[in-house]
């Protein structure tokens, strides 16, 4: 019941990013001065913003840019990640020691303001705000792909792959990668939901710069000077992202569920 | 116990070491010229007369290694050097923003422990029954909300249309609970799941069906065996927590025109204020390690397992 | 010229003289009945009267005085100075009798050296201003007359010495060898009682004052960083006044207009809000395209949309109440037909789909317009015009970065079009022109690709140093009629200065150039 829920809800949101050009009912980019600030009408079923977008259309369009950079954010952490712990896990020694002092030195950081700092240093724009959380979480995929690189490695059959022969690529691609990516699976997709409130916290603060394309976080930092006037500005890219993440939360929790038994009970 | 603390203060002295080369290094090897950035900040143009002048005077001419250790020697004296665009001691400014953040992080803390913990304990105890039902809905929903969107939420709500609350500023005590609840609701969220399942936990244990066959009182088994056992996962949590309540409250704060390092990072970030940057991560992490360092030294001290294998280790 | 909102404010006593005062009184006024509390985004600062960044220039300005003053369309009065005259390359000033620095130092020739060399001593902070490079040195001719020796005749000398900084005068007592002051101590109406880091600047009277005293005893400024709070505390009655160009949003400014509690006024422009389009690019280096964009931008919907009519559109690069500046240019005129036929002419024609962009021999007519992303105003603005340009066929990439890249871009002249207001009043037209030969310009970039930007910069250099005034005239005619014409500057609204105050409160006149807050004129009642 709940993945089925949960699969539904993902599946919606996802049709929404992918299908937007066809979906929306006008050019999210278009403005029309003359009829700013509208309340919502047959026309423009959600109303239009300060520069006579319609709102609508660019909540759609902003599924894409919100969940694109989620998508980016989670294929990033997993390769950085992975590519770090595996090479600490399967080397060892010196190797392993100071890639794991870098990566204590990530964490010890709150991610948001490491988040911050990393915009700081690389500039403001969507792309950066997408580098800057990547960087943010890397670490603790990086420390859980090694822990169980080493809990792998020290098995009987990777053992036994290493004495008939094979190369410590081949291990890590034969036995390590496939036993990780179950374990890995499970945190992401409970982790996705989190990127998803970095990237809109991050954009709300206009950071995420990113004009004129829409973006749940942005049309809510565009819309702040119009709140008393119209909260509705405000309200919708809120909503959009509440539901985003609790697709996203619930997705997890059945995956933990679902792969991780052992797990089960215990952070719900 | 005293000896617990200052090993785990010797280890992060390392720590702390690597942080602030990492860091040092993104900001020097980052985009951009500095040198720009501080004629920029400083309102002088940017002849290249002028640019050289200023990397002479930053001593950005100098190996990288060099201009670390001025830096490092500098932040050992408590000097985290200058702003570029007011021209005022880093830690100076830093320090007169961090209260009003630590205050709204701190309330936001206490709420977390005081509604979560109760509300987790509550659900357990009504397992499968309406009141598990609705805490465990709440808390769901809680996990997911952008904590700046429910910022305005509040404001709309208590502000706007029912006029009980201030929508901003830091004046009076009322002005600090809407802030707070933002800040704190996924976190209490967090503990609340947490809280209740330890409690779960706990009461599938054997020792407490020995204690139920003992004949005590329920109100007993319950403070003294259940509570007290359950609360340690969620309080161990409660460090990692402090980091996404500072985070989360500097979020909040531009919701509310909350007065603290919130406003000030962001103007460091959009003016690329390099010596406030590197000043505020700083002081950032030494606050978030010290709380964790708190929150170890008070479980040492409940659960004396952690000291020997602190010593083992 | 006069837009409605514009109207309502300079009509506002009278118009709603008949609504019910409030009961509710601000709570200020009842603290101190001839203090006013301000508010200010940061501290004033050190208050050095040669410096720049953190020093704010309303509180230099309140502090420190120029020999000679400028007062709204070029005029020149005397303040320090109470007569010059100009001998060849050299200008003579007779000091006004006297004068005494707040701390009691008189003020004299040996002062006025004193300062200017320490302003000659770091040439390179000041070298955005002709002047400085122009002075050789400074010399007390008797204790009451300075002779400043230039090294030419130097036109603007006058207008450049009213700037509120880097010419103003410091007690020399204060003045340190290594730069800067040891104290704020200038010869103002007003000194620096009280600084407390992110809180309030409290400035009080001056009692060694040589002129008229202020009406007011202090002024409070306190510390408050954003717009939003500053417009609950000015409706809370915590501050009296709000003043500037952007210390209130667009849509709270026209929020307090039509509230018959306060009072609400709007300046005579001040400085131009405009684009610069890059005529060195493809494909803004065609004249029919930098034309079409002219005549396919809706001037008169951004003000009113946008700007909420706080603003008076823009036609010209500067507004007709500067000196030289009145000349009747025919203006562009909101045309998008006219703009569709120049586009034709010139060969870019509609792709076969409806709604796409022009296209010219396999080349689009796509071009970048770059603006501060954190600027909301800016960020409007581009994407209304964004959107018009569209209309006309037109693809203009939105381009929102962070400061640091936005001005690295105007300097080095990568964008199609981007966001370079004028410096206002004293700088236009003169140094605004002065800067356009400087390649780390946005404005020398935009020209770059003009066929007479050689001529245009010869002309600029020689007006500046043209001691005739016919000649200055017509030098000043050539110029600006040449850029108006190759349309290397979009204009879009004359940048104003903002008040609001409870009504009630007494009367507050604005000051003469943009940065200038008048609070010595200032009086309650």
């Amino acid at each position: 019941m709940k993945v089925r829920l949960a699969l539904l809800l993902v599946a919606v949101l996802l049709g929404a990013a992918v299908f937007a050009p066809w979906l929306a009912p006008f050019d999210p980019a278009e403005t029309s001065l003359a009829s700013r600030l509208l309340p919502p009408s047959a026309l423009h079923w959600l109303g239009t913003d300060h520069l006579g977008r319609d709102v609508l259309s660019r909540l759609l369009w902003g599924a894409r840019a919100s969940m694109g950079a989620v998508a980016i954010i989670l294929a990033l952490v997993l390769a950085l990640g992975s590519l770090v712990g595996a090479t600490a896990g399967l080397l060892g020694g010196v190797v392993d020691a100071m890639l794991m002092r870098v990566a204590d030195a990530f964490m010890t950081v709150p991610t948001l303001v490491l988040a911050l700092f990393f915009i700081g240093a690389l500039g403001t724009g969507l792309t950066n705000v997408v580098i800057a959380i990547t960087l943010s979480h890397w670490a603790w995929y990086a420390r859980l792909v090694r822990g169980l690189t080493l809990s792998l490695r020290a098995r009987d059959y990777v053992a036994a792959a290493r004495v008939a022969g094979a190369s410590r690529l081949d291990v890590a691609r034969r036995h390590v990668l496939p036993a990780v990516g179950g374990q890995l699976a499970v945190l992401a997709s409970l982790d996705l939901g989190h990127w998803m409130l970095h990237v809109a916290g991050l954009s709300f603060l206009g950071l995420g710069l990113a004009a004129p394309a829409a973006e749940w976080g942005i049309m809510i930092n565009d819309a702040r000077p119009f709140f008393r006037v119209a909260p509705m500005l405000v309200l919708l890219p809120g909503a959009a992202i509440l539901l985003t993440v609790l697709a996203f939360n619930l997705l997890g929790d059945a995956l933990r569920d679902r792969l991780d038994p052992a797990l089960q009970g215990h952070a719900h | 116990m005293l000896g617990f603390a200052v090993r785990r203060l010797l280890t992060l002295v390392p720590l702390l070491l690597i942080v602030s080369l990492v860091f040092f290094l993104m900001l020097r090897l980052g985009r951009g010229d500095p040198a720009l950035d501080y004629l920029r900040l400083s309102q002088l143009p940017p002849t290249d007369d002028a640019l050289a002048l200023a990397r002479e005077q930053l001593g950005l001419d100098q190996p990288l290694a060099a201009q670390y250790w001025s830096w490092l020697s500098g932040a050992l004296r408590l000097d985290l050097g200058r702003s570029w665009s007011t021209g005022r001691p880093v830690l100076e400014e830093v320090l007169h923003f961090l209260p009003a953040s630590l205050q709204l992080a701190g309330t936001a803390l206490l709420l977390v422990v005081l509604v979560g913990l109760p509300l987790g304990l509550l659900a357990a105890l009504y397992r499968d029954r309406w009141p598990d039902h609705l805490t465990r809905a709440i808390a769901f929903l809680g996990v997911s909300l952008p904590n700046f969107w429910l910022g305005f939420l509040l404001v709309l709500l208590f502000s706007v249309q029912l006029g009980w609350l201030p929508a901003m500023g830091r004046d009076g005590p009322a002005s600090i609970i809407m802030p707070a609840v933002a800040t704190a609701t996924m976190s209490a969220c967090v503990t609340l799941r947490l809280m209740r399942s330890a409690v779960l936990g706990v009461l599938g244990e054997r020792h407490l069906v020995f204690a139920r066959a003992r004949g005590l009182p329920r109100r007993t088994i319950l403070g003294r065996h259940v509570v007290l056992n359950a609360m340690i996962p969620p309080l161990t949590a409660l460090g990692l927590h402090v980091g996404e309540l500072l985070g989360g409250a500097m979020v909040v704060e531009m919701v509310f025109a909350w007065p603290g390092l919130g406003r000030y990072a962001l103007l460091a970030i959009t003016n690329r204020d390099f010596p406030v940057l590197q000043g505020f991560v700083l002081v950032m992490t030494l606050v978030f390690v010290l709380c964790n360092l708190l929150v170890d030294l008070a479980y040492a001290w409940v659960d004396p397992r952690i000291r020997f294998g602190a010593r083992a280790a | 010229m006069e837009t409605p909102l514009l109207r309502r404010s300079l009509l506002a006593t009278a118009t709603l003289a008949w609504m019910p005062q409030p009961v509710s009184r601000p709570r200020a006024a009842t603290a101190a009945a001839r203090s006013l509390t301000f508010s200010w985004p940061v501290n004033a600062g050190p208050l050095d009267p040669h410096g720049y960044s953190a020093n704010q220039m309303y509180a230099q300005s309140m502090l420190y005085e120029p020999l000679v003053r400028y007062v709204e369309g070029g005029g020149i009065q005397p303040a320090l100075a109470t007569a010059w005259r100009q001998e060849g390359r050299d200008w003579v000033f007779t000091l006004r009798r006297g004068v005494r620095f707040s701390d009691g130092t008189p003020f004299d020739a040996a002062a006025v050296v004193a300062n200017i060399r320490a302003v000659l001593g770091r040439r390179q902070n000041h070298a955005w201003l002709d002047l400085v490079a122009q002075i050789e040195d400074a010399e007390a001719v008797d204790a009451g007359t300075v002779r400043l020796r230039l090294a030419h005749a130097y036109y603007p000398a006058l207008p450049e010495l009213a700037l509120i900084r880097p010419l103003r005068f410091a007690s020399p007592a204060v003045l340190r060898p290594e730069g800067g002051v040891s104290a704020p101590v200038g010869t103002g109406p007003w000194v620096l009682a009280e600084t407390v880091w992110g809180e309030r600047d409290v400035f009080t009277r001056n009692t060694l004052y040589w002129g008229e005293a202020p009406a007011l005893e202090r002024v409070v400024v306190k510390v408050v960083a954003d717009a939003n709070t500053r417009a609950l505390t000015l409706e809370t009655g915590e501050i009296d006044l709000t003043y500037g160009t952007d210390q209130l949003d667009g849509d709270t400014f026209r929020r307090f207009a039509t509230d018959p509690r306060f009072t609400t006024a709007v300046s005579p422009p001040l400085a131009t809000r405009m684009l610069a389009v890059n005529s060195g690019r493809s494909p803004t280096a065609e004249l029919a395209v930098r034309q079409a964009i002219q005549h396919g931008v809706d001037r008169e919907a951004l003000v009113r949309h946008v700007l909420l009519d706080a603003e008076p559109a823009a036609q010209t690069l500067f507004a007709p109440n500067f000196p030289y500046t009145d000349l009747g240019l025919p203006p562009f005129g909101f045309d998008r037909a006219r703009a569709e036929a120049l586009l034709e002419e010139a060969g870019w024609v509609r792709a076969a789909q409806r709604g796409g962009s022009r296209r010219k021999q396999g080349q689009e007519l796509a071009f970048d317009l770059c603006f501060v992303g954190s600027d909301a105003l800016q960020k409007a603005l581009a994407e209304a015009i964004q959107g018009d340009l569209a209309r006309i066929g037109m693809a203009v990439r939105l381009l929102g970065e962070d400061a640091a890249t936005f001005y690295g871009r105007q300097r080095s002249g990568e964008f199609g079009m981007i966001f370079a207001d004028t410096w206002g009043a004293p700088y236009d037209p003169h140094a605004f022109l002065g800067s356009m030969r400087q390649p780390a310009h946005a404005d020398y970039q935009a020209q770059r690709g003009l066929p007479m930007k050689a001529e245009i910069d010869r002309r600029i250099g020689a007006v500046l140093v043209s001691t005739e005034e016919e000649h200055r005239a017509a030098e000043y005619r050539w110029l600006l009629t040449t850029l108006h014409e190759q349309a290397v500057y979009l204009p879009v609204s004359f940048l104003t200065n903002k008040l609001v105050y409870r009504k009630g409160f007494g009367t507050v006149p604005f000051g003469d150039t943009r940065y200038e807050i008048p609070f010595a004129q200032m009086r309650r009642g």
